[in-house]
């Protein structure tokens, strides 16, 4: 059963198909200046496909030059690691107030929601001359240090998915003689898994993509992907059919995730703004 | 419940979040609240000079312009959440290349924003996409040079922001229409209404939290713009905003100026989150 006239599904392409257009033109002459030899850059405009799209001279000179394969190794060192300490220390935060009544745990509650009234580049100014007097600032422990936060979207998701899953079991398993360690780490945690993936996926596509933090820590020996592309987008001497070959690479994981994980993504989303 | 080792256990399992939250977000605060009011550079006696900071950023218009620049992101915000809205609205059903819309339709969210500022060089160069598109349909009138021409430069570089931010806001969006109890659009079929009515009377209010939430998303975020413009311009060509200007004044050892625009930038935000809890009490 359904209300939708012809006239309004015919609407809905039209808008669906201009959005798309609008959302596609940008990349059109990203994509056919990859393709390009340098001479045929500065001569054809920039929406003129290239001669050759078998033409991999750039993207080769790209990988080579721009050292890109070693801070995706950063990047991936990077987010593996905070990902990793994000997630546990979230679930054992969220574990704790959603199980347990002790006191200051308003307290608690309110440290975590205040830190979303304070903005990340507010705080930088004195959270940088902390890392240099302690020698990290160039380091990818300074980058790791400051993604392992628990952030209180991440501990919502985590209390969601906590409010699905009985608190009989715990019970069971204390009359069991498990301790509370035990119960959190071999039974309650598995059980938290779906959550896991959506906080894995919405975080690390944000701390992927971060430039920021990066940029601030790290823009000498140690780089990270996006601070490479930046470094080698920022230097005159890089020819610009270059760069867009190294930023084709760039998008290629971040593309990849998303066709497997495009419904997490969708829903996580919009999970974590139903707080 | 046993209770051998509880607050042990409630402790341990809450200590470090805790410590990483006072040491990387109270502490740093604090200490910019404090620090305002001096001219420390990073190293050396801290020497209190009162308002002198918070005078400075409001005397210069250097200064002044970079707030103003926040204004801009702040309008494109409008066309940004108008479009993402009419997305969620009709994407919201189900029919033939559903996911191939929303694929394409995702794509920015996902790109960082060295990627984008590339992308939108290309765009608005001299010889690019825009001015040679303009040229195709015969409006070379309209042909500029966007990131030169100083009137036309900071609207030129918000508009990116419509491009970069409209995905979340439609994700966001779509996530609160599809949690809308679908009996109800079926009730409003067999009372006879039209999809146009559904629209305006369901599927509308029904969101008008979400809407809120995004509107002071967008109102906080414009005022801590900084990748675009100082990646693409470096903040040249009066593109400049709070965030490059702390960017530069950490780089150049004015810890206590960068300190004022800090504290400058957390009020704005505290603001506009205290307006959004008044708010969204009241529903």
């Amino acid at each position: 059963m359904t209300n939708e006239t012809k006239l309004y599904k015919v609407i809905r392409y039209l808008f669906l198909i201009g959005a798309c257009i609008f959302v596609i033109i940008p990349l059109v002459p990203l994509i056919f200046m990859a393709f390009k030899t340098g001479a045929e850059y500065s001569s054809t405009s920039v929406l003129e496909p290239p001669k050759n799209f078998l033409n991999t001279y750039n993207f080769k000179y790209a990988i080579r030059v721009g050292n890109l394969g070693k801070a995706f190794l950063n990047t991936a060192i990077i987010l593996t690691i905070s990902l990793i300490i994000q997630v546990t220390l979230t679930c054992m935060v969220a574990y704790v107030l959603h199980r347990f009544d002790f006191m200051f745990k308003k307290v608690v509650k309110i440290m975590f929601t205040l830190t979303m009234f304070i903005p990340v580049v507010a705080t930088q100014n004195l959270i940088f001359r902390m890392m240099y007097a302690v020698g990290l600032v160039n380091t990818m422990w300074s980058v790791i240090l400051l993604y392992s936060g628990v952030g209180i979207v991440g501990i919502y998701i985590m209390l969601n998915q906590l409010d699905g899953i009985s608190k009989e079991i715990d019970e069971a398993a204390y009359i069991d003689g498990a301790g509370y360690f035990y119960t959190f780490a071999r039974i309650i945690f598995p059980l938290m898994k779906p959550a896991c993936t959506t906080m894995i996926i919405i975080n690390g596509i944000g701390l992927y993509n971060d430039f920021y933090i990066p940029n601030l820590y790290l823009n000498r020996d140690v780089q990270t992907f996006t601070v490479a592309l930046y470094k080698f987008f920022g230097s005159m001497a890089t020819p610009f059919e270059i760069v867009a070959a190294a930023i084709i690479i760039g998008m290629i994981p971040i593309i990849i995730v998303f066709i497997f994980l495009q419904k997490y993504i969708y829903n996580g989303l919009a999970g974590s703004v139903k707080m | 419940m046993k209770s051998k080792g509880r607050s042990a256990f409630i402790f341990l399992f809450l200590i470090i979040p805790l410590i990483h939250l006072i040491i990387f977000s109270y502490v740093p605060i604090i200490g910019n609240f404090v620090l305002s009011f001096t001219n420390w550079k990073g190293f050396g006696d801290i020497v209190f000079i009162g308002w002198r900071n918070y005078q400075r950023m409001f005397t210069n218009t250097e200064y002044i312009s970079m707030f103003k620049n926040c204004g801009w992101y702040f309008l494109v915000a409008i066309p940004q959440l108008v479009f993402a809205l009419l997305l969620a609205v009709v994407i919201n059903g189900k029919f033939r290349g559903l996911n191939i819309f929303k694929g394409i339709l995702i794509i920015p969210y996902l790109l960082n924003g060295v990627i984008i500022s590339t992308i939108f060089i290309i765009f608005f160069n001299n010889t690019g996409s825009l001015n040679t598109i303009l040229e195709w349909l015969h409006l070379d009138y309209l042909k500029h040079q966007w990131l030169q021409d100083l009137k036309l430069v900071n609207p030129a570089i918000a508009s990116i922001s419509i491009w970069r931010y409209y995905g979340m806001n439609f994700i966001m969006f779509l996530g609160a229409l599809q949690s809308i109890p679908t009996d109800i659009y079926e009730a409003a079929t067999l009372d006879g209404c039209n999809k146009w009515q559904e629209i305006i009377y369901i599927s509308i209010p029904a969101i008008k939290k979400v809407l809120f939430i995004n509107i002071l998303l967008s109102v906080s975020g414009s005022i801590q713009v900084f990748e675009i413009p100082y990646i693409m311009m470096n903040g040249s060509n009066g593109t400049g905003t709070p965030v490059i200007m702390i960017q530069q004044s950490m780089s150049t050892n004015r810890v206590g100026f960068a300190a004022a625009l800090s504290v400058m930038v957390f009020i704005i935000v505290l603001i506009v989150v205290g307006i959004q809890k008044l708010f969204v009490k009241e529903d």
